[in-house]
């Protein structure tokens, strides 16, 4: 270890650290631009400046390693006018461009600026002029007139995504962020260019003039795009979600996640959502409030029971629910209902263990390895050919299915309604409406589910780490959870502690009422 | 692959660059030159994904040298391609004057190639010749203190 005194505080770093790195371990503030914790140091942005005692000349915190003994400041007027300079520097080109620019409210030069703004610009020069709005891939929008060049995407596109697009173009103030002959930026990782972008630079198609960023509050959560469970951030407000953006976490995913999973918000929303339980069958449907419409097919359930037997109720289970979920509800059916009917719907055999190498893989479930555990703990372990075994005997009369919230990923979805379509009662439980479902012709309860945002648990990923959440945001207040539904289905109560906290600490969380920080 | 090809010898030369230097991408300056030269004197986008391939770094990569630097001609040019220094020395010296003179002789525009492919003619910054200015190269030669007649005499000269 090595002692080193930044800003009169005692630190003691690790060999090897460099001086940035002493900054954020002992929790002071230094300004950057280039310097990312997950990529190569550049050393161009110069606005770490440091001074350090018995050095003539100021030097760079990101590239300069600690040594034993260094007393380093960085709030010594010196220090303080050097940056003033460096971002007035940055500035000569950048546009006047705030207002309309998506950055705001989460950009590095606004936020410097607060602290080491010259205020009484002394640039007299024209502006140069860049290529604004440029279409830089399926994802990604670029305003060259913007960029820092601080090269950080260039860093990401060659050091993580490894697909070398970006580079940095011509010379001096005419230097811009582009690819070679102008080829789309298009990877499976692109968005994180916009996350690390410091400035309004790179934007996300999906995300930019959709929101004030001020305006959206942040929940920490898990993907649920796939096995990986890459640790996320939420931005919400009351009309829903608008983003998903990774949460460093060194086991699981780093500082990434994938394109993919920032989709994961889509089905969340109202837009896509089931907002009350649909009961009936072609041709009529009732709407019913899910916790109704869950007891009534409870009841049909245990008529169906009485006169059938245990081996006339089956559950399907997907790999998108929260391990607490699964416990309930198989302990549940076990317990209430008698029957270890319970089978694993794989959505995606083929290619279930599929991994690119970063971090997607093609389990497309948050929680494959929690359903196992659950289902093994509960000595279950039925193939899916035991099912269809018994369906095309006829002996199952009721068919519980917990299908999947994230209904892009099983394309198998309609093969299985068609499966399922001689069972005499099929209860389906998801978040959105099922496409296909509406032309069962046999009485059909459709009941809306909680997404993972909306509820608390753990989902345990390809590697057995278990990873837990909190409530985030609530979107359909009126939907169930997994463990709700099946609790009501097995003709038990609600306890209704357990919603009134969920309702507590959403009020807690009440848009308006939430502390501000001081302006 | 389509179009540009270095010849043997090029290719052998890129080769020999690359194991010539601490890293990989330092040998991109000399390896463009290289192109440039069994290019008629620019290198084309198919030339940059050629070398791309034969060097094994990233297009991308490519380009931003070849854009940083004004040596490395990335439109086609002349045959032969007359670059007058207009920095200071050779500016104070009657270089302007000397560049639209040249070009009203060829009837060619600053930065274009003539109709019959012959010449491109530019204005570039100090070739390092100062005490000779105003001066100017054509091609891989410098032709130095330059007067109106001696410079136009070297233009009429180029076949
Ligand atoms: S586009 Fe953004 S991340 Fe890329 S160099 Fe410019 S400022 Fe940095
Ligand atoms: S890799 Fe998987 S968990 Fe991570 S962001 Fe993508 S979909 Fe989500
Ligand atoms: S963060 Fe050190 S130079 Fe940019
Ligand atoms: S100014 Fe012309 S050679 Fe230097």
């Amino acid at each position: 270890m090595l002692k080193c005194k930044i800003n009169g505080k005692e630190v003691e770093v690790p060999e090897g650290t460099s001086i940035i790195e002493a900054f954020k371990l002992s929790g002071q503030d230094i300004a950057h631009y280039c310097w990312h914790p997950g990529l190569s140091v550049a050393g161009v942005c110069r606005l770490c400046m440091v001074e350090i005692e018995g050095q003539p000349k100021l030097q760079i915190a990101c590239n300069t390693q600690v040594q034993d003994g260094m007393v380093i400041n960085n709030n010594s007027e010196t220090v303080k006018d050097v940056v003033r300079w460096g971002l007035d520097f940055h500035l000569i080109n950048h546009p006047l461009d705030c207002p309309i620019c998506d950055q705001a409210g989460e950009c590095g030069l606004q936020d410097q600026y607060m602290q080491f703004g010259k205020y009484t610009p002394e640039m007299a020069e024209r502006k140069v002029k860049k290529r604004k709005v440029v279409d830089l891939g399926p994802t990604v929008v670029l305003d060259t007139e913007r960029c820092i060049l601080c090269s950080r995407c260039v860093r990401f596109t060659d050091e993580v995504s490894k697909t070398h697009e970006l580079g940095i173009f011509n010379r001096g103030d005419r230097s811009e962020i582009g690819t070679f002959k102008d080829r789309p930026l298009d990877n499976k990782y692109s968005l994180n260019t916009v996350d690390i972008c410091p400035v309004g630079a790179l934007t996300s198609k999906d995300f930019r003039f959709r929101q004030r960023v001020w305006y959206l509050k942040t929940a920490e959560s898990v993907c649920p795009g796939c096995s990986t469970g890459c640790n996320v951030n939420v931005y919400y407000n009351e009309e829903g979600l608008w983003r998903v953006r990774p949460r460093y976490n060194a086991e699981v995913n780093g500082h990434w996640m994938c394109d993919e999973g920032r989709d994961t918000y889509k089905f969340v929303n109202r837009k896509a959502r089931l907002l009350e339980a649909r009961v009936g069958h072609k041709d009529s449907w009732q709407s019913e409030a899910p916790g109704s419409a869950a007891k009534q097919a409870g009841v049909k359930l245990k008529e169906v029971l009485e006169s059938e037997g245990p081996e006339s109720v089956a559950l399907v289970l997907t790999g998108q629910y929260t391990t607490e979920e699964y416990e309930a509800a198989i302990g549940l059916f076990q317990s209430e209902l008698n029957s270890t009917l319970i089978y694993h719907w794989v959505n995606n055999p083929e290619s279930f263990e599929d991994f690119d190498g970063l971090l997607l893989r093609g389990d497309k479930n948050p929680n494959t390895k929690g359903l196992l555990q659950a289902l093994e703990q509960a000595g279950i372990d039925r193939p899916w050919q035991d099912l269809l075994d018994r369906l095309k005997a006829g002996s199952i009369k009721t068919l519980v299915v917990a299908g999947p919230e994230n209904q892009s990923v099983f394309p198998d979805q309609l093969e299985k309604l068609e499966m399922f379509k001689e069972v005499e009662n099929l209860i389906w439980l998801t978040a959105g409406p099922v496409e296909g479902l509406e032309h069962r012709a046999k009485p059909t309860w459709q009941i809306p589910l909680k997404t993972y945002i909306e509820k608390a648990g753990s989902f345990v990923n390809h590697q057995g780490l278990k990873q837990s959440f909190q409530v985030g945001t609530i979107v359909v207040s009126s939907a169930l959870t997994l463990a709700e539904a099946v609790t009501l289905l097995a003709g038990q109560e609600l306890e209704l502690s357990a919603q009134d906290q969920i309702l507590q600490q959403n009020r807690k969380k009440n848009f308006f009422t939430e502390t501000r920080g001081a302006l | 692959m389509s179009g540009f090809q270095l010849s043997a010898e090029g290719v052998e030369f890129v080769k020999s660059e690359l194991k010539r230097y601490e890293t990989r991408l330092s040998a991109v300056i000399p390896c463009l030159y290289r192109v440039q030269k069994e290019n008629q004197g620019w290198v084309s986008p198919e030339s940059v994904s050629y070398l791309s391939q034969l060097m094994d770094i990233p297009e991308a990569h490519i380009n931003e040298v070849l854009s940083f630097y004004t040596m490395f001609n990335r439109e086609p040019v002349g045959r032969h391609h007359v670059q007058v220094c207009c920095n200071i020395s050779c500016a104070m010296n009657g270089a302007r004057e000397l560049t639209e003179k040249i070009c009203k002789e060829l009837d060619v525009k600053e930065g274009e190639v003539s109709k019959d492919g012959k010449v491109t003619v530019t204005r570039v910054e100090c070739l390092g010749s100062c005490g000779t200015a105003p001066m100017m190269q054509i091609n891989d030669r410098y032709y130095e203190n330059l007067t109106s007649d001696s410079a136009l005499k070297i233009i009429r000269e180029l076949k």
